[in-house]
C-alpha cells in the first residue's frame, strides 16, 4: 500500500476544503516525521480531534467569525441541529409512554398528564417552528440553486434522499408485517420482530441525522438578507424555549409515573434485566441524556445568536 | 497582544517565534520548536494554529513547487508577536521582582545603582 495514501486516510476528519489546502503539506509532515514507522494512537487522536474540531469551526459553531449576520445563522442552524436530538428524543418518548394512561392510578394522571400535554404541545409547536423557518429561507435557496448551488449539495441531498426511499419502504414492510401480527408479538413476543423494529429506529435515527446534516449542507452557503435572518435568529431562540418545556414535560411525567406508577416505568424488562431500578428505565435515561446534551449545546447556540444580536 | 495571541506556549506564538528568524515549512517548524521551547506539536494542533495566524493574516505562504510549503511571518505577524514577547516580558518582570530574583528583574525594578559597581 502507498505509504502516502495511509497517511491521506488520517486526514479524513477534515473537512474537504481544508484537505485541498493544507492536505498535501500535512501529509507531507507525517511522512518527514513518522517515515515508515506506525502513527502513534496519541497523534491519530489529536488528528481526529482537530479534524472534527475543524469540521465545527468550518460550519461556523467555532471560533471567530467576522460577520454578526454569519454568527446568528450558525447559531440558529446549531439550535436546529439540537432540536433534532429532541426529535429523536421525542419518538422514544412516545414509544415508552403510548400504554401510561391505562397504568397510571387516577391519583396521578392529572400531574402525568401536565408533563405529557407539554411534550406533546412543545413538540407540535417546535414543528410549526421549523416548518416556517424553513419556508422563510425558500426564495433565497431557490435562487442559490438557480445560481448553479445544486453541484455543492447535490451529494447531500442525493444520499439522505435515497435513505429516506429506503425508509419509506422499510417503514411500509414494517407497518404490513406489523398488521399480520398479535398485540403480544408486537410488543416482545416475537423476537424477529424486535429486532427488525430496533433496525427500523437505528434507520429513523440515522435518517434524522443525515437530514440535518443536509440541512445544515445547504443553508451554509446561503446569504439570507437581514431582516431574515434575524427572525430565523428568534425562530431559533422560540425552539429553544420549546426544547425546555419539552424536557420540563419528560421530567413532569417520570416523576408523576415515578411517584405513582413505578410499574408502568419498570415493565419493560430492559431495565430489570440491566440491574436498573424501575424508575430509571434505559429508554428514558437516553432519552433524557439526548436531551441534556441537547440542550446544553443548544445553550452555546443562543449565546451566539445574542452576543450576534447585541453586536448589531 | 498576549490577549489575542494567547499564553506563551501557545500553539501561535510558539509558530510566529519560530517564524521569526525565517521562513520554515511544517516540518521545519516543528522540530526548531522542539528544539528552542522543548514543546512537541502534533501535526493537527501545528496546522489548526498555522490556519488561525494564516486567516489573521500574521503568516503567508511563499511561493514554492514542493508539497513542504514554507511560511514566513507577515508585517502584522512581527507587531503582533513583539506586542506579545512585551507582555510577556513585564509578566515576566513582575514575576520575578514578587519572589525576590533580583538577577532576573528588570525595567519596573527600582534597584539603586551604584556608580562604578558592576550591575
Amino acid at each position: 500500500m502507498n505509504r502516502s495514501r495511509g497517511f491521506d486516510r488520517l486526514l479524513r476528519w477534515y473537512p474537504p476544503q481544508w484537505r485541498d489546502r493544507y492536505g498535501p503539506e500535512m501529509v507531507a509532515l507525517l511522512e518527514d516525521t513518522f517515515g515508515s514507522r506506525r502513527v502513534p494512537w496519541r497523534v491519530r487522536v489529536s488528528l481526529m480531534r482537530n479534524g472534527s474540531l475543524e469540521r465545527v469551526r468550518g460550519v461556523g459553531w467555532a471560533g471567530d467569525i467576522a460577520s454578526s449576520r454569519d454568527r446568528m445563522k450558525a447559531g440558529s442552524t446549531l439550535i436546529v441541529c439540537c432540536w433534532s436530538l429532541f426529535v429523536v428524543a421525542g419518538a422514544i418518548f412516545a414509544k415508552f409512554s403510548e400504554h401510561w394512561g391505562v397504568a397510571t392510578p387516577v391519583v396521578g394522571r392529572h400531574l402525568a398528564s401536565v408533563g405529557y400535554d407539554a411534550v406533546q404541545w412543545s413538540g407540535e409547536a417546535s414543528v410549526g417552528i421549523v416548518v416556517v423557518a424553513a419556508l422563510l429561507v425558500v426564495p433565497t435557496f431557490a435562487r442559490f440553486l438557480r445560481g448553479g448551488g445544486w453541484s455543492v449539495i447535490r451529494h447531500s441531498v442525493v444520499r439522505t434522499t435515497s435513505f429516506g426511499l429506503f425508509m419509506a419502504a422499510a417503514t411500509t414492510g414494517l407497518a404490513l408485517w406489523a398488521h399480520d401480527l398479535s398485540s403480544p408479538q408486537r410488543n416482545g413476543g416475537l423476537a424477529v420482530y424486535g429486532a427488525a423494529f430496533l433496525l427500523w429506529g437505528v434507520g429513523v435515527v440515522v435518517l434524522i441525522g443525515s437530514s440535518t446534516a443536509t440541512m445544515v449542507a445547504a443553508t451554509r452557503p446561503l446569504t439570507l438578507p437581514r431582516r431574515i435572518t434575524r427572525t430565523e435568529a428568534g425562530l431559533a431562540m422560540a425552539l429553544v424555549l420549546s426544547m425546555v418545556i419539552d424536557a420540563a414535560g419528560v421530567v413532569t411525567w417520570w416523576v408523576a409515573e415515578a411517584r405513582y406508577a413505578p410499574s408502568a416505568l419498570g415493565g419493560h424488562g430492559a431495565g430489570a434485566f440491566l440491574g436498573m431500578p424501575d424508575v430509571l428505565p434505559p429508554a428514558l435515561l437516553v432519552a433524557g441524556m439526548l436531551m441534556v446534551f441537547g440542550l446544553v449545546v443548544a445553550a452555546s447556540g443562543v449565546l451566539r445568536v445574542s452576543r450576534a444580536f447585541a453586536d448589531q | 497582544m498576549v490577549g489575542s495571541l494567547g499564553r506563551n506556549n501557545e500553539p501561535v506564538v510558539l509558530i510566529l517565534t519560530s517564524l521569526a528568524s525565517g521562513s520554515k515549512h511544517g516540518y521545519a517548524l516543528s522540530k526548531d520548536i522542539e528544539d528552542f521551547a522543548e514543546v512537541i506539536l502534533g501535526p493537527g494542533t501545528l496546522y489548526g494554529a498555522i490556519a488561525r495566524l494564516e486567516e489573521r493574516g500574521l503568516i503567508e505562504r511563499t511561493s514554492s513547487e514542493d508539497r513542504r510549503q514554507p511560511y514566513r511571518i507577515t508585517s502584522s505577524g512581527r507587531e503582533a508577536l513583539a506586542g506579545a514577547v512585551r507582555e510577556m516580558r513585564v509578566l515576566a518582570d513582575e514575576g520575578a521582582r514578587r519572589l525576590g530574583l533580583d538577577e532576573l528583574a528588570r525595567g519596573r525594578t527600582h534597584r539603586p545603582t551604584i556608580l562604578g559597581s558592576p550591575s
